[in-house]
């Protein structure tokens, strides 16, 4: 028994700092903030969920659970964070809007008279203006 | 314990309030974590901060008419799991191969579901797949703005519009409602209509 | 055991080191609110390898705070980054 949970954890606690690592290197390497947000939100959290359930593993029945809750807490969580940071960033110009390929929600607020950018970078969100 | 239940109504409101009262009470449970000579006086404690924490806190009932399927919900899961490990996957493919000259697109997926709780619950488990994240949800008409992330040409826009209506599908068997939204038409740039069906409801 | 364990932090202080380069250089708020949230969680991992590896689980409700209190911190600013600019 104690094998099995061995190598469960053997396994999957290097491959979830793989995938944080691998993250943080998506937070690096990308260009504008939704798609360091992509990385962020898929490869950080497949990474920790990893590493969590892993540890839980290694843990008696009666704390187990919590890790595993955490990780159920990360699951649900993050696609929230990350569709408010997504919209925000948007709005703010955190997309470099060039890049796309298509753009199919810029001609929607095209469309209906509100498109973000009322005079170009006035509502960029750098933090030098603060 | 909780309220009374000598009308049906009561009854049945009380009973709705029951799933939240059994999480909040393992919940509490969990992470006192104790099982010894102080077990019972936290079990009695949990149950009663569960009770007290539903009645001050009442929250608007979910969604009139959902129908929880456990099988379909199984595979929903089942198929959130492959897709965890495939997004991450994914993502630090692209990372590493490409990385900055990734390209991107924001694609316009109309919705056929029709309430809160199941665009919520779309736009989530989309958040999760492969690929996408949720950039805006467009509530009244019931679109989904979704950045994409490997996108080289129509095909690819294609396949991920396809997707994120499997998705879609997934999520309405798993919990839709029981008149089946997939049996109606996709109403495109429509209507309040059936919002306002599924707002009064549960009256 | 104790070699897997000390890989695995390992790998995870890299992470959190270019993690912490990415909050450092923004360049807007929200790269640095998303970085803070990427930071916090690899401390969550740490902490729970840290935790197997001592054999010592007493803090283990502190991860479930730290994570619902690092999703309402991100939550929050990203929303107040939001009004910020609807004001101007």
């Amino acid at each position: 028994m104690t094998v099995v949970r061995d190598v469960v954890t053997a396994v999957l606690l290097p491959a979830g700092a793989v995938f944080c690592l691998l993250g943080a290197l998506g937070l690096h390497r990308f260009p504008d903030t939704v798609s360091r947000l992509h990385a962020a939100a898929k490869a950080q959290t497949l990474g920790v969920l990893l590493v969590l359930v892993g540890a839980a593993a290694q843990m008696s029945p009666r704390h187990a659970p919590v890790l595993l809750l955490v990780a159920l807490f990360q699951l649900f969580t993050v696609p929230i964070t990350s569709q408010i940071i997504a919209r925000t960033a948007y709005r703010t110009h955190g997309l470099d809007r060039d890049r796309l390929l298509r753009d199919e929600l810029g001609d929607r607020l095209a469309r209906d008279g509100t498109p973000v950018d009322a005079g170009d970078g006035a509502g960029r969100d750098d933090d030098a203006e603060r | 314990m909780t309220g009374p239940t000598d009308t049906p109504r009561r009854g049945r409101r009380a009973l709705r309030h029951l799933p939240l009262v059994v999480w909040l009470w393992i919940l509490w449970i969990l992470l006192w974590g104790s099982t010894g000579s102080t077990g019972p006086v936290v079990f009695a404690g949990g149950l009663l901060v569960a009770v007290a924490v539903v009645v001050s806190f009442p929250l608007p009932p979910l969604q009139p008419g959902a129908v929880p399927r456990p099988l379909r919900i199984g595979r929903l899961l089942a198929h959130l799991l492959t897709d965890i490990v495939g997004a991450g996957a994914t993502v630090a493919w692209q990372a590493l191969r490409h990385g900055r000259r990734t390209s991107t697109a924001i694609i316009e997926v109309p919705l056929r579901v029709d309430t809160d709780l199941l665009i919520t619950l779309v736009a989530e488990v989309v958040t999760i797949n492969p690929g996408t994240v949720v950039t805006e949800i467009d509530r009244r008409r019931g679109v989904l703005y979704v950045h994409a992330l490997p996108i080289r040409d129509e095909r690819d826009l294609a396949r991920l519009r396809e997707e994120v209506r499997a998705v879609e599908r997934r999520v309405a068997r798993a919990v839709g409602h029981s008149h089946g939204p997939d049996d109606r038409e996709p109403a495109p740039g429509a209507p309040d209509g059936p919002q306002e069906q599924s707002r009064e409801g549960e009256r | 055991m104790t070699v897997l364990y000390g890989v695995t932090l390992t790998v995870l202080a890299v992470a959190g080191l270019l993690t912490l380069l990415r909050l450092v250089r923004g360049p807007a708020a929200l790269d640095r609110i998303m970085a803070l949230d990427v930071l916090v969680t690899m401390v969550l991992a740490g902490t729970a390898v840290g935790m197997i590896a001592r054999d010592d689980t007493t803090s283990a409700p502190v991860l479930v705070v730290v994570a619902l209190l690092a999703f309402i911190g991100s939550v929050t600013a990203a929303h107040l980054i939001e009004k910020r600019k609807g004001m101007r």
